[in-house]
């Protein structure tokens, strides 16, 4: 043991004095830290370096055998997936290991900017940590065009005709970033290129810089309510607080990361193994159009948004959005550089995180839950459930046939089954009258397309009357016989055919 | 504090190992199975059926609000070569529409053969009407309107009629103009001569005390399609252009 010991140190002491370089690291390692900051809170930032680390390993591992080219690239990953050992796997965790990413960024960036750890004089880790930021989304974007399958495939365009809208600059950018004016096999490895070299590169030069500034400048220490940060006085009163309570980062602050590190790792590993890689979905191919692309999940909210700005909104809402909100992030250090660190005394700090938080969120659950997509088969593969149909006319039982073949089936359900994009109709009878619903059909409105021009009377008639039997999951229709009375009964514009029924 | 310090990142070791072996022997919940193939490559029967048709026509061809294509007198009357033209190019009515390619639909013709040949092959019965010489699946006569009112009202107003005599079978009225603007004549001749069995309408054999003859199902088919607003247009009243509002 002792040998082991002395020969381990022999050869510690060889590449020192050759190199010179181990001293200042283990000099690092030790530095000391306000005992303040070594607590639970300060783990994100090395989480988020771990987590970095993980996936260069695991990106490198993946790119021995990803193909990137647009023939090769779905049969790669399908390969991966099916054919190598735990190839499933591994891509699983590189695809988890993104999200966990941005989320522990995000968190990380939280943390710092409630414990008003931006301020002097660590501006510059705040500035190079917004870029970090944008690196890591940057990355997510592109390594989600990399599975392209049609998510990507069509993830991609929409994101290209929302940059096409950049005035000036907006066209040669979405060709620069496609390798010509439409997806094509050049996109393809554009993004590869992006995603594997330019990004990480400087995502690494990134990071070796805000950590070369977290090491110079010290771990901020934990904020106390009315003590202001100053320039004249912040180093030396620094420099005095790490005197009277420093303790070597190494290993008093750093088995708390180490340990966070490993448990988000597992956690990692277990969201792999339990519920498997993304996709790749159906192959991109813009001649299936039974298809409705969903974003990942951390560009959901961006999704949402999009949905429900109003579409004259739209185009100075994502020019002047997005250069607001980074701009604003790059500027926060330089205008409140100095002052209160302390969440409690700074209200709209607090407020801005919540809000910020709420409104993310929001989105994300609306992009998650709102399905602005219709169904787009439901029309031809998802019948009204037979209690919905018994005992109606064969009229009523046209009307229904209708609601299938204009494809009102993709938006609205009956019976739990169908697209959600408009109301269920199982009970519209009860909440509307039949002018009502005539209306809304010919009309439209409300994000439904109006139908009065695809629609003949008697189409109309038929859906109406069907509809009007709808009240509610079992129920059946008002006694048959009347049923069978109402095409004289019904007073809408749109039945023009009195005494022809009942002929007979 | 200190205690935990080694013992902790043990601990995630220990899991660690655990969680590799388990990867290794069992099947993993997020091990992805087999790839979707796209749409167009689908070639089962089944799931064909279910993607597109099973909608209109029911789950398993059965209580669908269109024809019943499970019923084997429908499969026996109008044949493979009916079934496949009518998948491809759309129904006798526009209310069904064309599913392949080459008329606009999202079908290959591969799959269009798959589906009709899937429908007489699993719901057909080849022997079944054979002997029974049952009237031809598209009208050859001409009909009659007048004795086809006499026909209509002998035979099918007592399930048809607003005020049916057969209280176990009411079925609603045929004759308002809105339903026959929204069926053709040959969905009404598919109907008369293959029936509905889920729902209570019997054939072309068991409407009448004896069965019916090509010639009476021709001249109620004439008749009803006399009731129509528009007797010129065979088909649904799309055509007819009316603007509303
Ligand atoms: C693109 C999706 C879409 C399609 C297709 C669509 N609808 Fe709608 N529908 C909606 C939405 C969204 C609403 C809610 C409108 C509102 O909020 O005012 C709605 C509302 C309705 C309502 C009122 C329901 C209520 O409870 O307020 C009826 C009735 C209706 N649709 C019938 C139809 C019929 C019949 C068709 C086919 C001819 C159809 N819809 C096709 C999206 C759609
Ligand atoms: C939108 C609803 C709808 C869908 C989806 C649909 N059908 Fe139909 N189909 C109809 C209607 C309605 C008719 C009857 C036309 C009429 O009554 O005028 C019909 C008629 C038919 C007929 C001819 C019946 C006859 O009279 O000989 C066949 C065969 C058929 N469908 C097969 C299919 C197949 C196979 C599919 C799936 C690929 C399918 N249908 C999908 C509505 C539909
Ligand atoms: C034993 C009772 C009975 C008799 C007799 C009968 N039907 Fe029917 N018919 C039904 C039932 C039940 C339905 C199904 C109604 C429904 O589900 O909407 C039906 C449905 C129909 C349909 C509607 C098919 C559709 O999909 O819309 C037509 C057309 C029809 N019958 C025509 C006739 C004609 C013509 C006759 C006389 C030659 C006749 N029926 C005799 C019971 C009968």
């Amino acid at each position: 043991m002792k040998d082991l010991k002395q020969r381990g140190l022999r050869i510690f002491q060889w590449f020192e004095k050759r190199t010179g370089l181990l001293k200042p690291l283990e000099e690092m390692a030790r530095h000391p830290t306000p005992s303040s900051a070594a607590s639970w809170w300060y783990v994100f930032g090395s989480a988020a370096m771990v987590l970095l680390i993980m996936q260069v390993m695991t990106g490198i591992l993946l790119a021995l055998v990803y193909s990137p080219s647009a023939s090769n690239a779905y049969a790669s990953l399908q390969f991966i997936n099916h054919n190598l050992r735990l190839g499933w796997f591994l891509r699983a965790m590189h695809g988890w290991g993104s999200d966990f990413m941005i989320a522990i960024v995000l968190i990380h960036m939280m943390q710092v900017f409630l414990f008003g750890a931006y301020k002097y004089p660590r501006e510059l880790t705040w500035i190079a940590g917004v870029f970090l930021l944008l690196l890591t989304l940057g990355m997510a974007f592109t390594g989600q065009v990399l599975r392209f399958d049609q998510d990507a495939y069509w993830g991609l365009g929409i994101g290209a005709s929302v940059t096409s809208r950049i005035p000036f600059i907006g066209a040669p950018m979405v060709h620069l970033l496609l390798g010509g004016p439409i997806i094509g096999g050049a996109t393809l490895s554009r993004f590869f290129a992006l995603h594997v070299f330019l990004i990480p590169a400087l995502l690494l030069a990134f990071v070796g810089l805000h950590l070369l500034m977290v090491l110079r400048l010290g771990i901020n220490e934990w904020p106390m309510p009315g003590r202001l940060v100053r320039k004249s006085d912040y180093d030396r009163n620094y420099v005095a607080l790490t005197k009277s309570t420093g303790v070597p980062f190494v290993p008093d602050a750093a088995w708390k990361d180490a340990v966070f590190a490993a448990v988000i790792l597992l956690a990692v590993m277990a969201c792999a193994f339990f519920f498997g890689p993304f996709g790749p979905g159906g192959q991109p191919d813009p001649t299936i159009i039974q298809t409705v692309p969903r974003p990942d999940f951390f560009f959901l909210w961006l999704y949402a948004v999009l949905a429900f700005l109003p579409p004259e909104m739209e185009t100075p809402a994502l020019l002047i959005a997005p250069v607001a909100i980074v701009g604003g992030l790059l500027l926060l250090p330089l205008i409140a550089g100095e002052g209160e660190k302390h969440w409690s005394r700074r209200p709209v700090a607090v407020l801005m995180v919540t809000l910020i938080a709420v409104t993310l969120g929001t989105f994300t659950h609306l992009g998650l839950h709102t399905p602005w997509s219709p169904a787009m088969d439901s029309w031809s593969s998802d019948p009204v459930p037979a209690s919905f149909v018994e005992h109606r006319t064969p009229l009523e039982r046209r009307g229904a046939l209708l609601l299938q073949q204009k494809q009102c089936r993709n938006c609205h359900s009956i019976g739990g089954v169908g697209g959600r994009r408009g109301p269920a109709l199982d009970a519209v009878a009860t909440e509307m009258t039949g002018d009502q619903i005539v209306r809304q059909i010919l009309q439209g409105g409300g994000n439904m397309p109006a139908y009065g021009k695809a629609l003949s009377p008697e189409e109309t008639t038929a859906i109406t009357q069907y509809l009007r039997t709808l009240r509610g999951p079992g129920l059946r229709p008002a006694a048959d016989a009347s049923q069978g009375l109402q095409p004289q009964n019904a007073s809408h514009p749109v039945d023009s055919t009195k005494g022809a029924s009942g002929a007979p | 504090m200190s205690g935990t310090t080694p013992t902790t990142p043990r601990i995630a070791l220990v899991l660690a190992g655990c969680m590799m072996l388990v990867l290794a022997g069992c099947r993993a919940p997020g091990k992805p199975g087999p790839a979707e193939p796209r749409p167009d490559r689908v070639m089962e029967f089944a799931k064909l059926y279910k993607q597109n048709c099973a909608a209109c026509h029911g789950e398993e061809g059965k209580r669908g609000l269109a024809v019943s294509l499970s019923n084997p007198v429908y499969i026996a009357i109008a044949g493979k070569e009916a079934v496949l033209n009518a998948t491809a190019k759309g129904g006798p009515g526009k209310l069904m529409p064309a599913f392949a390619k080459s008329y606009g639909g999202t079908l290959t013709d591969a799959q269009i053969e798959v589906l009709a040949d899937g429908i007489v092959r699993h719901w057909g019965q080849p022997q079944l009407l054979a002997g029974k010489n049952p009237p031809s699946y598209a009208a050859t006569l001409a009909g009659d309107a007048a004795a086809g009112n006499a026909a209509y009202t002998a035979y099918c107003t007592r399930c048809h009629a607003e005020e049916a005599i057969d209280k176990t079978h009411i079925a609603g009225p045929i004759t308002d103009a809105n339903y026959l603007a929204l069926i053709s004549d040959q969905g009404l001749r598919t109907a008369i001569l293959s029936g509905r069995p889920e729902e209570g309408m019997p054939d072309w054999r068991g409407i009448a005390p004896r069965p019916l003859t090509d010639r009476q199902v021709t001249d109620i088919v004439a008749w009803l399609a006399s009731l129509r607003k528009t007797p010129a247009s065979p088909n649904t009243a799309s055509s007819k252009e009316k603007s509303h509002e």
